[in-house]
């Protein structure tokens, strides 16, 4: 061995410190780590209460006009008729007309392969589901499943060999036709999904077909719903 | 020759402990400024937050105040109680009205736990969610306090999942709290067969309560009948 005693005892000792120093350096950077954390989950929740404050403040800016317009002594009934009208548009009670796409889905008309799972050949709730909430995000006006209006509380829901949408029973083919600006419509529809239902058409023969019609679309009126349970929350 | 080797591996490691500290303190220096930066920006962040939640509770009362002032002016102004039932009933199907009235309050947990593993909710569950209560016969639904209306999209945005453009992650209690009036009975008869079996086997808390709920209003906009 080439190595003295002291030498030997200067190595461990700068081996130690080597260590220690390493160990240190570890830490601070771990504890680096775990701040940057703690600091990121309080801002989801700002942006939140401000977007909620935001709405809420426009609301009570609108709220704000309504009663500046009775003080000014507006007709009450003519302002009531002005929102009955809104809210009649908005509920979907009237017919809208305007610019839009036509999106057809259908089942698959042959089973070309046995092997594989007959769900892959039909066109379930969830495509129908899924395009109706992208066009909303893509800022629809109203949308319509073979004649059915969409509205608040309509349903669209698998019950076998049927979709009920509405409460009535639909079958295949699936027409979804939606009024609104047809170049964010189209854009809209760019969503992981629809790829999805592209690749199911050519392996499956399902029918996904966008048109886009130079006419004009009609949406008809929803129907007036029955209120059973629920009642207006009176001053709040 | 023995002297030799020892100096030069001496030196070789005094070279290296010396490279080591400088290096430490460099990095406990950047540590330093970089927390104290840290907690200024998480303080910030903090009172931000603290503020805006103060806005948002004056702003509470002060829409509860409008309403209250509005209801009187509607009444000394006359309105037919005619028109303004219609009113009502339509602004119940368009939900810019809050409503009270039975229904179930579903509480949502997909927080990873210790003892399982926990598949989270996604946008796609929300949406068959929002889909069984409206086929039981909701009158109205609320998801996080966002109320389910006929444009409502349920979408992500990064790792946020976004109702009527708004947030509604939450980092504190439940991360889901959906609430749906309507007959009892079938609200909890259809949502626990179809919805809340699939929903435990991802390993996901579902609790299911009977009462008698309000449901806040769509404080969004319509588009319809504003272009075409």
């Amino acid at each position: 061995m080439p190595w003295s005693k002291k030498g030997k005892l200067l190595i461990a000792m700068a081996s130690g410190i080597v260590g220690f120093i390493f160990v240190i350096l570890l830490k601070s950077t771990g504890v680096q780590g775990v701040q940057t954390v703690r600091a990121d989950t309080s801002i989801p929740s700002l942006v939140q209460t401000e977007q909620e404050n935001q709405l809420m403040a426009n609301d009570n800016e609108k709220l704000r006009q309504e009663l500046s317009q009775y003080k000014e002594g507006q007709n009450a009934n003519l302002l009531a008729n002005q929102q009955l009208l809104k809210a009649q548009i908005n509920a979907g009670l009237n017919e809208v007309k305007g610019s839009g796409i036509r999106i057809t889905l259908d089942d698959a008309q042959t089973f070309s392969n046995t092997n594989n799972d007959p769900n892959y050949y039909l066109i379930h709730e969830e495509y129908i589901r899924q395009i109706v909430n992208w066009l909303w995000n893509g800022g629809a006006e109203a949308i319509a499943v073979n004649g059915q209006r969409i509205t608040s509380t309509t349903e669209i829901f698998c019950s076998g060999s049927y979709i009920q949408i509405n409460g009535t029973r639909q079958m295949a083919p699936y027409i979804i036709e939606a009024v609104g600006d047809v170049h964010n419509l189209q854009s809209a529809l760019k969503f992981y999904f629809w790829d999805r239902l592209g690749e199911y058409q050519q392996q499956y023969g399902i029918t996904r077909r966008l048109e886009v019609p130079t006419e004009t679309i009609t949406i008809p009126a929803g129907q007036l719903k029955k209120f059973k349970y629920a009642e207006p929350v009176k001053g709040g | 020759m023995r002297k030799k080797v020892l100096a030069v591996s001496v030196t070789c490691v005094a070279i290296a402990l010396g490279f080591l500290i400088s290096l430490s303190i460099q990095t406990q220096k950047d540590v330093e400024a970089l927390d104290l930066l840290q907690s200024q920006r998480l303080s910030s962040v903090k009172n931000l937050l603290v503020a805006a939640q103060a806005d948002g509770t004056r702003l509470k009362e002060e829409h509860n105040n409008l309403m209250l002032q509005l209801d009187q002016a509607r009444n000394q102004g006359g309105t037919s109680p005619e028109l303004q039932a219609q009113l009502d009933h339509y602004q119940m199907m368009d939900g810019t009205t809050a409503v009270q009235g039975p229904g179930i309050m579903i509480t949502i947990d997909d927080r990873q736990q210790d003892h399982k593993t926990v598949f989270p909710l996604t946008t796609d569950d929300l949406m068959a969610i929002s889909n069984i209560l409206k086929f039981a016969g909701a009158e109205a639904i609320s998801i996080n306090g966002q109320r389910i209306v006929a444009p409502t999209a349920i979408v992500m945005s990064g790792s946020t999942k976004l109702i009527n453009q708004v947030p509604i992650t939450r980092t504190e209690g439940m991360p889901y709290e959906i609430l749906a009036i309507g007959d009892q009975d079938q609200l909890v008869d259809y949502f626990s067969k179809l919805e809340a079996t699939g929903l435990k086997q991802s390993g996901i808390s579902v609790s299911i309560v009977r009462k008698t709920l309000q449901i806040p209003s769509y404080k969004g906009s319509y588009s319809v009948g504003k272009g075409s």
